[in-house]
């Protein structure tokens, strides 16, 4: 289910009352089951996967903290359990749907879940066979990040790896070729299995209890306003918010409206109002002049900004008016001056998950300036491929890796050079922001083209300079509208830095009512509606 | 309910400013110079009637005006599907005096290069036309609904805007005026054969309207407008497309696929640019197909 659909609007209408209406563990099964059709809309039978997802991480947590924890609830017949009605599920399924596995030769894809369970099951009973206390935590610990990273690399990388692999060897001149498997990528599985495996993390390093008690675990790893596209949230500040109800309170109403509005607008009016543009250019570069190859660029960066940026406000919306409180995801990206600010303002709950749980334990900046350089590649490297499963990903974060590197070499040297110049305050942060935009956007020319030859005709079409006029613009008008409509957002945001918008809503009611009208009001006149869905979905 | 009341308060004042500002688009709609207003105005008697798709806009109104002395109208859009040209047609065939000929370019036949979805940006016409309500009623229900609650809704479309544009200005001269780039030139020969598809539901659009049209004492003129020379060869169905429609709609084609033959005389492959078009349109004349006013 999408945010932009009609059908979410009915799934809204109906969840909401009777979320309120309810309290303690109903209103818990409520969520899940909702949260469930929300992830089912789009592709029923992974629900299978994230169940499973849900139950490793659930034991795997309990087991690494403390095994008599679940002991002590006769755990083995839960697993035993669980596996028989996983099984039968599955069965089910194959029944509903007899082709949907049909594409995997040699094995019986729809036994997946199954066997993925039950190995699951051998690893965990026989790692905790042969672990002693003293380092059980550790071992379960290592068992659900395999497990996880385990899921997460077949659904996604398996054909990229393959792929690759058998390049490679084709390039020594040895014959790998076979056939790669017809895998279909689970919506979201990126989000749900960091956010799943920052709580095993968390529990073994003692930042948080484990939870205990199983409808609120699958309710935190499913969630609907979070689950396919983020924010990431951490365990370790969106459990606690399920030890209690939180009641229909009005200045939720206030401020998480407020946001979803501004969150459909960037993704429904800016983004999918650029989209039209920036598919034409990425799909056929050599079709188009240098000014639309530009534009097309330009375009793509707030298209994927008001995208990705629009769901999370949307996500955070929600999530307040329910009464949960989400990390921020964006704080104003385009206005950074350097890349570890950017870094700091874009995907924020990404950015930090790999500084915590990657940079920082690879040594961060601790061991001189090689090892910070080489962690710092590492996290941009590993970044990027969490992306997707593509070499264009990998040399996205790769180009990060590289910039963050030279901010550090030869940020001084800039910023004594800057000085030296003597250039006005302002003039100084707006060559920052111009720079870091610039090499933001060269980076995604990379992100977005579907192979390195169309990045390389889209920089080589643009910097050839030919037809370098407005006479040459293409859709002048699709143009015109995305440039008003990117200066309405830069408008907003940059004021929105000295008047703080979202507070003068929520304290003054007459602006509140003048500015969430004006904003359905945009949302209803310039918006496009059934475009389809939003980027990060395919990560 | 004091604490809810602004919600109340904001949806009062969206549906206001609706209905506010879809009263002053929908004047704006009515009095702007763009072709469709015209045409819903009853304001665009003309001799000539032009139709296609973007590669109609070939037919160049101005140079056509001036070298003929003739009144020309033109009500290609870009993407143009057969059923909505149909429709516009007969729509404006019911509000002006018949003209003497309608030419129509045949490459509109193409159900993978037409627009789909291309009537629902029509919506703001609705109030104007009862074919144009039907039509989005049948096939784009939730917009054509979309539409009646939010008067906005309804004129959120490109073509809209191109009506704002054109609010006080002619939209006659539009043409592209860039020039095919050198890369194209030379990578014609890579580029991947083309076919018509179409079926017999596009014909049935195509044979109505030209029925419409003759019944009213028009003259149907079917054409295949210029392609770059080159780009010919790449068309791999269009005999069978001129047979279909020549047994379908009863009318002969007449082909000018290879009418302009310099290379700075196009835009890219499949369209003219306003050099291009001079040729195509003296070609016309000179064959008749649109004949110039006596003096």
């Amino acid at each position: 289910m999408i945010f932009n659909s009609l059908t979410f609007w009915a799934f809204i209408a109906l969840f909401v009352p009777i979320y309120f209406a309810l309290k303690g563990n109903p209103r818990l099964w409520l969520s899940l089951i909702a949260s469930y059709v929300f992830y089912g809309w789009w592709d029923w039978r992974f629900l299978t996967l994230i169940s499973l997802s849900t139950f490793i991480d659930y034991y795997l947590g309990a087991f690494i903290r403390d095994a008599s924890l679940l002991r002590k609830q006769n755990t083995w017949t839960h697993v035993f359990g669980y596996g028989v009605l996983m099984a039968m599920l599955c069965l089910v399924m194959n029944f509903l749907s007899a082709n949907f596995y049909a594409s995997l030769p040699y094995l019986d894809y729809w036994w997946f879940p199954t066997i993925g369970l039950w190995l699951a099951f051998l690893v965990m009973f026989l790692t905790d066979k042969v672990s002693n206390q003293n380092n059980r935590g550790y071992r379960m610990m290592v068992v659900s990040m395999v497990l996880n990273l385990g899921f997460l690399g077949f659904f996604k990388y398996f054909n990229f790896f393959s792929d690759s692999f058998a390049n490679l060897m084709n390039q020594f001149g040895v014959s790998a070729s076979w056939n790669t498997l017809n895998i279909i990528l689970p919506v979201g599985i990126s989000f749900y299995t960091f956010q799943s495996m920052s709580y095993t993390i968390d529990v073994y390093r003692k930042h948080l209890e484990p939870e205990l008690n199983y409808l609120k675990f699958a309710t935190f790893v499913a969630f609907w306003p979070q689950l396919v596209a983020g924010p990431i949230v951490r365990a370790a500040d969106f459990l606690p918010q399920f030890q209690k109800d939180h009641d229909f309170h009005w200045d939720r109403i206030i401020t998480g409206t407020g946001r979803v509005l501004w969150g459909f607008f960037k993704k429904c009016v800016v983004a999918d109002s650029l989209a039209p543009f920036v598919d034409q250019t990425f799909a056929e570069p050599n079709a188009f002049t240098s000014i639309n190859l530009l534009i097309g660029v330009f375009f793509y960066a707030f298209q994927i900004y008001c995208d990705f940026s629009g769901y999370s406000d949307i996500a955070i919306g929600f999530a307040r008016i329910l009464g949960f409180d989400f990390m921020e995801n964006f704080k104003k990206p385009y206005f950074s001056q350097n890349f570890s600010e950017f870094w700091s303002r874009w995907h924020i709950s990404l950015s930090s998950w790999l500084r915590d749980y990657l940079y920082i334990p690879l040594g961060g900046n601790r061991h001189g300036n090689l090892a910070t350089y080489k962690n710092n590649m590492l996290t941009m490297l590993l970044g990027g491929l969490w992306h997707g499963a593509n070499w264009t990903f990998v040399f996205w974060g790769l180009l990060h890796g590289m910039y963050l590197i030279g901010q550090r070499l030869l940020g001084k040297p800039f910023g004594t050079l800057m000085n030296g110049l003597r250039f006005p305050g302002f003039l100084k942060l707006s060559i920052n922001i111009a720079l870091t935009f610039f090499f933001t956007c060269l980076a995604w020319i990379f992100f977005r083209a579907s192979s390195f030859s169309k990045a390389s005709d889209v920089i080589s079409g643009i910097a050839g300079f030919e037809g370098f006029s407005f006479v040459n613009v293409m859709n002048k008008f699709m143009v015109m509208k995305g440039f008003l409509l990117i200066g309405i957002l830069l408008a907003v945001e940059i004021s929105d830095i000295k008047m703080n918008w979202n507070g003068i809503a929520y304290r003054n009611p007459s602006f509140r009512i003048a500015a969430y009208a004006t904003l359905l009001l945009l949302i209803v006149f310039f918006g496009t509606f059934g475009s389809g869905a939003f980027i990060y979905f395919q990560f | 309910m004091k604490k809810s009341y602004w919600v109340f308060a904001t949806i009062a004042l969206a549906l206001l400013v609706d209905r506010a500002g879809g009263w002053l688009l929908g004047k704006i709609t009515k009095e702007s110079q763009f072709r469709y207003s015209r045409l819903y105005n009853g304001n665009e008697e003309a001799d000539v009637l032009f139709m296609g798709n973007s590669r109609g806009l070939s037919f160049f109104q101005p140079y056509a005006e001036e070298i003929t002395g003739l009144r020309t109208a033109n009500l290609s859009y870009n993407g143009m599907p057969i059923e909505l040209a149909s429709l516009l047609t007969q729509d404006y065939l019911d509000r002006h005096k018949a003209p003497k000929v309608l030419m129509l370019d045949l490459s509109l036949m193409d159900s993978v290069r037409m627009d789909n979805k291309l009537a629902y940006q029509f919506n703001h016409y609705t109030p104007f036309s009862g074919r144009l309500s039907n039509l989005l009623k049948e096939k784009f229900t939730n917009d054509y609904y979309a539409g009646k609650l939010s008067h906005l809704y309804r004129h959120n479309s490109e073509v809209f805007q191109r009506c704002f544009f054109y609010w006080k200005k002619s939209d006659k001269d539009w043409l592209l005026d860039r020039v095919i780039s050198p890369e194209m030139v030379a990578n014609v020969g890579n580029h991947a054969p083309i076919r018509f598809h179409y079926d017999h539901k596009m014909l049935g659009h195509l044979a109505n309207m030209v029925k419409y049209a003759q019944q009213k004492g028009t003259k149907v003129e079917l054409v295949v407008n210029p392609y770059y020379p080159d780009f010919v060869p790449k068309i791999v169905n269009l005999d069978t497309l001129v047979m279909d429609v020549q047994r379908t709609a009863g009318v002969t084609v007449r082909r000018y696929t290879n009418a302009v033959q310099a290379t700075e005389a196009f835009g890219d492959y499949q369209h003219v640019n306003k050099v291009g078009a001079k040729f195509y349109i003296d070609r016309l004349v000179a064959d008749g197909v649109i004949q110039a006013k006596p003096n």
